[in-house]
């Protein structure tokens, strides 16, 4: 009887791993890795918009750490900016946003990303590609020494595409999980 | 003539007497020798057998002293590249200026065949079957280390080319 029983759980457990690799499902685990590296990536935007919008950094690294975070968008992503002052939300490619950024008329300025979570899941489409939407809050900060400030809070959902891609590596080819984000839109903006 | 046959005659027997005695005490000696030999004979090879065996003993002793300091030194040197370079990853991650981190990184990528040395990053394993990063490229990564001032990977593997330099980098997330 135990015997049918551990052939009964053997058949069960290779049917579903069979299952798995023919519809192209993964395993909640690795699942939870692709979640946790798509988060990962929307914090090392975060970080990077913070060097690209301070003032210190210099113009030959804001330039090198613009072309790191342009890596991370997937090809035509655009960025929405709003302001308190106006009713619009402006969106600009995702270089173009990182060259106004550069150029904002502030002497000081502080851009922080936190409350960074999904708030849809990553779910696998039809054509193989992971989609998810991870939202985030930005304070902004803009300070010059003639007294000019500004201050904002803006919620942003950034969509996310996960991608299984393959590429050679000294020869042989290595299967990796591709994390691209899309659009980043604006929904709401504060004080 | 009487006196000097029976003085031959006597003096034959004193000295037949002599040999017998001399003989007899050779061979009383030789037994007595042959009594008191084995003991000692045993107890010299006993002692001489106890010098060998402390001196195999110090030789095995040697002999594992030497391959244990040849293990260690073996280890000392596949180890190396990997302390070296978690060493640079936490001083560029943890780098209080910006000249201090590109110090680190000139410095780190000595240890590289080139700056485009691969960089594979796990993400996760199962069953043997491993989930990557996109890939990069030890220049790039180094780079990300200095601008996220964070170092979220630990080294799994690093393979070398015959001049020592490192020419393939896996990493795996630490959580």
């Amino acid at each position: 009887m135990i015997k049918y029983l551990y052939t009964l759980l053997a058949a069960l457990f290779l049917s579903s791993g069979l299952l798995m690799a023919q519809t192209g499902e993964i395993s909640p685990k690795r699942k939870q890795a692709i979640d946790s590296l798509a988060l990962e990536k929307v914090k090392d935007l975060s970080k990077y918009i913070s060097i690209i919008g301070n003032k210190k950094t210099p113009y030959s690294e804001a330039t090198r750490v613009m072309d790191r975070a342009g890596e991370l968008f997937a090809e035509g992503s655009e960025m929405g900016v709003s302001s308190l002052n106006h009713k619009d939300v402006t969106y600009y490619k995702v270089r173009a946003y990182f060259e106004h950024l550069i150029a904002l008329n502030y002497d000081r300025v502080k851009i922080q990303w936190y409350d960074i979570h999904y708030i849809s899941d990553l779910e696998r489409q039809p054509d193989g590609r992971y989609v998810g939407v991870i939202t985030i809050y930005q304070r902004f900060e803009g300070e010059s020494d003639d007294g000019l400030k500004y201050k904002d809070t803006t919620k942003k959902d950034i969509t996310i595409y996960v991608d299984r891609k393959k590429t050679q590596i000294a020869g042989r080819t290595v299967e990796f999980w591709d994390v691209l984000l899309g659009d980043i839109r604006v929904t709401e903006t504060s004080q | 003539m009487i006196v000097t046959r029976f003085s031959l005659r006597q003096g034959i027997s004193v000295l037949v007497i002599l040999l017998v005695l001399v003989g007899a005490g050779c061979k009383s000696k030789k037994a007595a020798m042959d009594v008191t030999d084995p003991a000692a004979e045993k107890a010299k090879m006993e002692q001489e057998a106890a010098m060998r065996k402390q001196q195999e003993e110090e030789t095995r002793r040697k002999q594992e002293l030497e391959a244990e300091a040849r293990a260690a030194e073996a280890k000392r040197k596949e180890t190396e590249p990997y302390r070296k370079l978690d060493t640079y990853f936490s001083a560029i991650a943890n780098a209080s200026s910006l000249a201090s981190a590109n110090s680190s990184i000139s410095e780190a990528l000595s240890l590289f065949a080139s700056k485009d040395t691969p960089v594979l990053i796990v993400i996760s394993e199962e069953n043997g079957q491993k989930d990557y990063d996109r890939p990069t490229t030890i220049g790039a990564y180094l780079n990300y280390l200095k601008d996220q001032k964070k170092s979220a990977n630990k080294i799994n593997q690093l393979q070398f080319d015959s001049a020592g330099k490192i020419t393939e980098v896996e990493l795996v997330t630490k959580n």
